[in-house]
């Protein structure tokens, strides 16, 4: 494989390459900055010139003592759950709606724009009206609660529409091949549909967790008496000036690139087993779907 | 919104649900009873009670915590949240907290809206230690300027237990906010850039710093802050820059308006560490900031001044405000946490942050005197001056600017409002924001 | 039989959607109702009153503010939407068509999904050391003399903001590009090509026709993005930029919670006529 790559460039193959990691460039480059700026002695300032070298303001983050003003272990503790819990949902709810929408339900049309209303609704005005819906009901919104439930409104619009590109790509001949064969409707799922869709679904996964790991807006009114991590991270800003949120950027970062290349190991290792109990047809359909 | 007011917290921790339940009935008798000190014969019952307040992140942090969860009998909880949250949650979502602490620039929002009950100072053993500023007629000292604006005292007292008024300072014993925390913002400049003496408001609106000077975002205070300026500068006499009329306030958008189209307006800000990075960066070298800020400019090596202006100062409070789904043993919790705040170790721990809590003679008998004279008597420091979260903050022989506390809380130009053309305000902003 | 068999399929669909439905009704439009009911709410200048009126909505549309924010909201979409069109799609046709090996282009994807996991304000507030009269980027234009000023407009500008969305959104536009992308058979490439044509009438006939799903999905959520955010607006663009958005939130900051639900429910419905255009231009779901 990897020779046929080296031999066959398309033409302006170089500049759009170059464009892609400018990009990446482009992407990284505040990141970086953050990365680097972290790694300051106590007295520093949020920008160059650097002021001392020291992992002080990692320290504040993961243990701030009883002297500090800003504990981010326990926002850091919810905003994980809530961003996993999230992501599960996420993922289950669209792929049951994916596979709804495959058949021309009645209502599908009304449905899909409640979906795409939810990604434009101002989130402000969101998380207001769910506090006061809670309100109506005699109710305290919790972030588990009602902030879970504004994270969903934000999420499922992305993993439904998502679902919707994947499940139209999938060919409804291999389910029908896979009845054929005897296979029970629940077999089919489980083996043919759920494998295929495998890949996006994890996209959905993603999505769904970045999404509601770093929602602010939808939350901030809403999560009763116990913030998540972005509420936290907005008090920093109205309380300090010191590196300490560039150290809990820096750790965020550090702390995805491990999820995520734990992830895309999972992928590469369902597919190499798949691969290898020689399913052919599922291979073919994941290469074609390679989000 | 009205009608919404119901919110009592029925999905609560279950424990604090039953608890409600079962002790009303002595709860009641303990929160008339309560006569002030720390709980003693009902502090077995009110072990298990839990306190949440919820506050900026500048009076709500851990520490604050820790030191009321070692002396009070019961768990103190603390939620930080932007000013704007805490109005938010405050009017939207009142069963998330048992006290909150908004600026008294929100008490109009938050007081009429009657989902709060007021505070009865008889019950309040330290409510004479409080400063007079809260009380009639409104004057910190005998000698200090009521300022323009809304007077803490004008929006301190309602008319009963059940009130949603203001009414006359000093006129009942119902308090709407128990005042916590204040302090006087002014300009914050660089010297080191501006280079010659500043020593008027009129200087935020000067061509010389076209480019260079900077606003806070929030409408009133904004506008308020530009209002002296344009005064200070001769422009227009105002009548009250605190509570404009609807074409004083049309003159001063129309001239923000014109500041802005002529470049003089670098950037406006909303939160602290913004105005903070407006100075380091040398993006501003004149706008108006807290002292806190201007000290964390300092911090970094940056030289900036929280400048002494003839004009006076704008100031600020804040409040505890106490919802009305809190009954028996909680109001009870609540009264002994507020009379806890104010017995002096907590003011010793805010003075040090360069904030003063309203009953500075409690705060003396905690402060060591040489702190007390930095920060208080605006003398210079003879010790090395650390803020409560142990970070050196000033070396000896330096001087707090912007001088004693006299010198600041004496001489409030005006105070931070709430208009009655907030409406009208409201819409000229944006339209400032987006001209 | 077969009626038997579709009702039961039908019914299997109903009970596909329903968690779906069900959680969109309860935090979706429960909570749109709610501000809906909260735009007809009277605002006496500091308190909200339950009595109807039509007080916000005849503001809102006789308010010259709102023609204003909407052409500067207006001006921010569409400038982010081309940007971000062009660069998702140039993007996107590198790792689907440039790339070969799988890994690789779902390595490099998930390389550019990782930066979006930091705190979304923690990364504007990182432009400031590139950007300011101090930054970065000053300090190289000083250095090699192309202005002997700090360019001011880098920071605190509509410039700023577009940065930022760009730097944000690209990935919205570039992942629904990535999968139509990668659904295109690249036979109808080679039987193009082998047929005579051109890279570009290849391009234009044939891949971006079947790109137009991707693109409109990129396009629903860009736009949207766009017309809600505030965060951007207000931290990069130093509140001198005067969307929709940023008058919703000073009404809603200044406890006015009618007007700004006003704005809200008005924006939402401008929103999805935008979208709902771009669905009759490209029915999304047929297409998929």
């Amino acid at each position: 494989m990897r020779r046929s790559t080296r031999t066959r460039r398309a033409p302006g193959y170089w500049p759009r390459a170059l464009f892609f990691y400018l990009y990446l460039l482009f992407l990284y480059g505040p990141i970086l900055i953050i990365a680097v700026l972290s790694f300051q002695g106590p007295l520093a300032s949020m920008t160059f010139p650097m002021q001392g070298l020291s992992l002080h303001w990692f320290s504040e983050v993961v243990d701030p003592g009883g002297f500090s003003r800003q504990d981010f272990r326990m926002p850091f503790v919810r905003s994980l759950i809530l961003a996993i819990i999230v992501m599960i949902l996420t993922m289950g709810l669209s792929f049951l709606a994916g596979l709804a929408f495959r058949k021309s339900f009645k209502g599908n049309i009304v449905i899909f724009y409640i979906v795409v209303a939810s990604l434009i609704a101002p989130s402000a005005l969101i998380s207001l009206g769910i506090g006061l819906g809670f309100n109506e009901l005699g109710l305290q919104s919790q972030w588990y609660t009602g902030a879970l439930g504004a994270h969903l409104s934000w999420t499922l619009p992305f993993g439904v529409l998502i679902m919707l590109a994947i499940f139209s790509r999938l060919d409804p001949s291999l389910e029908e091949a896979a009845r054929d064969q005897g296979a029970t409707e629940w077999q089919t799922l489980r083996n043919v549909i759920v494998p295929i869709t495998l890949p996006g679904l994890i996209g959905v996964a993603l999505f769904g967790f970045t999404l509601s790991y770093d929602e602010y807006p939808r939350t901030s009114t809403i999560v009763g008496e116990f913030n998540t991590l972005p509420v936290e991270v907005m008090n920093t800003i109205n309380i300090a000036a010191t590196p300490v949120i560039y150290a809990i950027g820096t750790m965020t970062t550090l702390f995805s690139l491990v999820v995520i290349f734990a992830s895309f190991l999972a992928v590469y290792i369902i597919q190499k087993r798949r691969t290898g109990a020689g399913l052919g047809i599922a291979r073919k359909a994941a290469e074609a779907d390679s989000s | 919104m009205r009608k919404t007011s119901s919110d009592k917290s029925k999905t609560g921790v279950s424990r604090r649900s039953v608890l409600k339940g079962t002790a009303a009935v002595a709860g009641v008798a303990a929160a008339t009873q309560l006569s002030g000190g720390f709980p003693t014969v009902w502090s077995q019952d009110i072990k298990d009670l839990t306190l949440r307040s919820t506050g900026g992140p500048w009076s709500h942090f851990q520490l604050l915590e820790n030191m009321a969860n070692e002396d009070l009998d019961f768990t103190v909880q603390l939620t930080p949240v932007g000013l704007d949250e805490i109005q938010k949650r405050g009017l939207t979502q009142t069963g998330s907290s048992d006290l909150f602490e908004p600026a008294y620039l929100q008490m109009k929002f938050f007081w009429p809206t009657g989902k709060f009950q007021p505070w009865d100072t008889t019950k309040l053993p330290e409510w004479d230690t409080v400063v007079d500023l809260y009380k009639a007629p409104g004057k910190i000292w005998p000698d200090a300027w009521f300022g323009q604006g809304q007077n803490p005292s004008t929006v301190s007292y309602t008319s009963g237990p059940d009130g949603t008024d203001f009414v006359e300072p000093g006129s009942t014993q119902w308090l709407t906010a128990h005042p916590v925390l204040h302090n006087a913002d002014t300009l914050g400049i660089r010297p080191d850039l501006i280079g010659r003496p500043i020593d008027s408001w009129a200087e935020l609106i000067n061509p010389e710093f076209a480019g260079k000077a900077a606003l806070v975002s929030f409408p009133t205070i904004g506008l308020m802050d530009a209002a002296t300026a344009f005064e200070a500068a001769g422009e227009l006499t105002y009548g009250d820059k605190g509570n404009m009329t609807q074409d004083e306030i049309d003159y001063s958008v129309d001239r923000l308006i014109q500041l802005k189209n002529d470049g003089h307006w670098r950037a406006l800000w909303s939160a602290f560490n913004e105005s903070v990075q407006l100075m380091v960066n040398g993006e501003v070298v004149i706008q108006s900031m807290w002292s806190p800020a201007v000290t964390a400019v300092r911090a970094q090596g940056v030289p900036c001044v929280y400048q002494d202006l003839k004009e006076g100062y704008r100031s600020w409070t804040t409040g505890h405000v106490m919802p009305s789904h809190l009954e028996g043993k909680m109001i009870g919790a609540a009264y002994d946490y507020v009379t806890w705040y104010h017995t002096g170790r907590v003011g010793a721990m805010f003075a040090k942050q360069g904030y003063y809590v309203v009953t500075p003679d409690n705060t003396r008998k905690v402060l060591p005197e040489a702190e007390w004279d930095f920060w208080y008597e605006g003398k210079p420091a003879t010790v090395d001056i650390y803020d409560p979260f142990g970070n050196l903050m000033e070396k000896p022989g330096t001087i707090r600017d912007g001088g004693s506390y006299k010198n600041r809380m004496g001489r409030v130009a005006i105070w931070n409002s709430t208009m009655d053309e907030n409406k009208y305000l409201t819409r000229r902003w944006a339209e400032f924001i987006a001209a | 039989m077969v009626r038997v068999i579709t009702s039961v399929l039908r019914y299997r669909a109903a009970l596909q959607i329903s968690p779906l439905s069900l959680a969109l009704l309860f935090f979706l439009v429960g909570p749109v109702i709610m501000i809906m009911i909260m735009s007809f709410y009277e605002f006496t200048g500091f308190m909200t009153v339950p009595d109807a009126t039509l007080e916000n909505y005849v503001e809102l549309f006789t308010s010259s503010l709102t023609g204003i924010n909407y052409l500067q909201t207006l001006k921010m979409v569409g400038i982010t939407w081309v940007v971000t069109l062009v660069l998702g799609f140039t993007l996107a046709y590198f790792l689907v068509f440039d790339l070969i090996e799988l890994r690789t282009k779902l390595l490099l994807f998930l390389l550019c999904v990782v930066p979006f996991w930091t705190s979304s304000v923690i990364r504007m507030v990182a432009w400031v050391p590139f950007l300011g009269k101090e930054g970065i980027i000053n300090k190289f234009v000083l250095w090699t003399g192309i202005s002997s000023e700090p360019l001011q407009f880098l920071l605190f500008s509509e410039f700023a903001v577009f940065l930022s969305y760009i730097q944000i959104f690209t990935l919205f536009m570039m992942a629904p590009l990535f999968n139509v992308m990668a659904r295109i058979n690249r036979d109808l490439i080679e039987a193009a090509r082998d047929n005579g044509a051109s890279g570009i009438q290849i391009l234009w006939h044939v891949i971006i026709p079947l790109c137009k799903p991707g693109i409109a999905i990129g396009t629903i959520f860009v736009v949207s993005l766009v017309a809600s955010d505030f965060a951007a607006v207000s931290l990069l663009g130093g509140q001198r930029v005067g969307t929709v958005s940023i008058s919703m939130i000073i009404q809603m900051n200044m406890a006015q919670y009618p007007p700004s639900s006003a704005t809200g429910v008005i924006l939402l419905l401008v929103v999805l006529l935008i979208v709902g255009g771009i669905m009759r231009v490209v029915d999304v779901r047929k297409q998929l």
